[in-house]
């Protein structure tokens, strides 16, 4: 169990994550300025998720087993993941501005070089079988490491997640916590466009694992389902209802992962 | 330490690995439900709770693999030649991206799948591996080979690709006492005026030619290049330089396989004349892989000719 495990999240710990949100998506708007190809749409459908997850719950150690994995399967997302440990002080702020420039040390998709990401992605549906990996391995070690691993629902269209979700069952990993964002979008079309996914709930928890939901944007929606999750005796999963864009009206809910540099500038100085 | 005791290599890499597991608890064998039929399972058997079947999903094989590998574990993935690479970007993106130390073991590589036919049969397999950054590639040559080389590549840090076939295992190294290290290439026999050099269970063809070609006055070395990738630059060159001309063989396809693997470094290093031996087409389905490498023109005959294409 970490130590805040169990504990009711007060209203000063709310804000203070909020607030470390509200920057983190300020950064991630401002991170398309210096590089405008970055994910912008789906790194902000992940603030909350990374924010709650990297203050309220990631515990480090030096010891493999002892410690928790943040697997960010949905690799595009870097950005958020990047505003995020720079909140936390893993990465400095300044790097952020040299996002995918040939100097920087941060890359369009996460590697382990990276000071906070544990597996190097970037392409989809390798998170959750890794995570199964890092999973039994801490449990046949004794370590208490748990494993979180976030994925998008335009990745659950990868055959390796349905191999990698009949597996956790197999190995009763009660130490294994994944998320699947539902933004509704994937690279060309909304998700129900191209494979409609509105059974996707019921498959993971006929298949075995125990599911919840939450709104991947109240932070204490997502306590509130990370604390339940973190009782179940089996796989856990939480379907986290985002929405793509996510505070950034000119993009905001479409498929459309940035917007122009005019349209972002005029957005940050009203803010 | 005489090795070649065992005649299959499938066995030979079974029993060997029971054997590896024994010292090293940190060794975990996983499969893709194929644990029998490339005796992983033996495994099992002795220790049951280091031995993992996902299933018939090699994706999830290998970043699972990855996963225990990222916690300090030992893998060693194991599947037929031709379903791992099912999983090829998985390696390419996770193992080798994060240099994790994760064994991929396989077996029925080549026209080792003799029955099962073209779907079954990896002939592509080597190039696709040697490819990837940070990635080893080491093909034994015969039960004996397997003996020998897994305990050395089981104990080396970092991912390797390991390739083996199923049962055929003509006595290429079983009479020899040598130690294995990877990136060495070993002289199965010497000569002057010609060198075969290639990989696998094929060498024993190139042995015979050899024979074959000495009855008629040329003086040829066979040399075996079990690693691959590291390759062992200097015995090649060495062999390029005494012998002025080089065949290559291997169970493979002549595409990026062992012999463009040795032509990079003659080419590099002293460029000679070579020819190649290997696959152009699928294969199909025989009663035995020896019915196949005939079927193929993977002889004696066909190196004694491409032996004197270049000596004329």
């Amino acid at each position: 169990m970490g130590e805040r495990d169990g504990i009711p999240i007060s209203i000063n710990e709310l804000n203070k994550l909020r607030q470390i949100a509200d920057k983190a998506r300020k950064n991630v708007i401002k991170m398309q300025f210096y590089d405008h190809s970055v994910h912008v749409g789906s790194s902000l459908s992940s603030i909350e998720i990374l924010t709650t997850l990297v203050f309220r719950y990631i515990r480090d150690s030096s010891e493999k087993v002892n410690k928790d994995w943040l697997i960010l399967s949905k690799g595009h997302a870097a950005p958020a993941l990047y505003a995020v440990l720079a909140e936390k002080g893993l990465i400095k702020e300044d790097e952020l501005w040299k996002i995918q420039s040939i100097e920087g040390l941060l890359q369009g998709h996460p590697e382990v070089f990276i000071p906070g990401v544990d597996m190097s992605t970037g392409s989809l549906g390798q998170g959750l079988s890794f995570g199964i990996g890092v999973a039994t391995g801490i449990k046949m070690s004794g370590g208490n490491g748990r494993v979180f691993v976030i994925m998008g629902d335009g990745e659950q269209d990868e055959g390796e997640v349905w191999e990698a979700m009949t597996h956790a069952v197999a190995r009763k990993l009660d130490n294994l916590i994944a998320f699947i964002e539902i933004n509704g979008f994937q690279l060309d079309d909304s998700v129900s466009e191209v494979k409609p996914k509105d059974f996707l709930q019921d498959v993971w928890k006929a298949v075995g694992w125990r599911t919840f939901s939450c709104d991947g944007h109240d932070i204490k929606s997502i306590v509130d389902a990370i604390e339940e999750a973190l009782k179940s005796k089996k796989p856990a999963v939480i379907f986290a209802k985002t929405v793509r864009g996510k505070g950034f009206p000119p993009i905001e809910n479409s498929k459309r992962q940035r917007a122009t540099p005019d349209v972002t500038r005029q957005y940050l100085v009203d803010s | 330490m005489l090795q070649g005791s065992i005649s299959s290599i499938r066995e030979a890499f079974g029993r060997t690995l029971v054997k590896i597991g024994e010292e090293d608890k940190d060794i975990i064998v996983i499969t893709a439900d194929v644990g029998d039929s490339t005796r992983g399972y033996y495994f099992k058997e002795k220790f049951p709770d280091r031995y993992f079947n996902v299933g018939i999903s090699e994706q999830d094989m290998v970043n699972f693999a990855a996963g225990l590998s990222a916690v300090g574990k030992k893998p060693v993935a194991v599947d037929f030649a031709m379903f791992m690479m099912r999983a090829w970007e998985q390696i390419r993106n996770t193992i080798g991206r994060m240099n994790l130390n994760v064994k991929l073991a396989v077996t029925h590589s080549g026209y080792s799948d003799s029955g099962d036919g073209s779907s079954h049969q990896a002939l592509e397999d080597i190039s696709l591996m040697r490819t990837i950054p940070n990635m080893k590639v080491i093909v034994p040559a015969d039960a004996a080979d397997v003996e020998r080389s897994l305990p050395v590549i089981i104990n080396e840090n970092g991912p390797i690709y390991y390739r083996m076939g199923r049962d055929y295992s003509p006595p290429i190294t079983s009479s020899m006492n040598y130690k294995f290290e990877i990136g060495k290439a070993y002289v199965l026999k010497d000569g002057d005026d010609l060198a075969i050099m290639g990989a696998g269970v094929v060498l024993w063809d190139a042995l015979k030619a050899a024979d074959e070609l000495e009855k008629m006055g040329i003086s040829t070395a066979v040399i075996n290049v079990p690693s691959i990738k590291p390759i062992d630059e200097a015995t090649i060159e060495y062999y390029a330089r005494k012998t002025g001309r080089i065949v290559t063989i291997e169970e493979h396809t002549i595409y990026g396989g062992v012999g463009s693997a040795i032509a990079e470094v003659v080419v590099n290093r002293y460029p000679v004349p070579m020819r190649f031996i290997g696959s152009v087409t699928y294969g199909r389905s025989a009663r035995s892989e020896r019915d196949l490498l005939d079927y193929y023109g993977f002889v004696p005959e066909t190196v004694v000719k491409k032996a004197l294409e270049l000596i004329k």
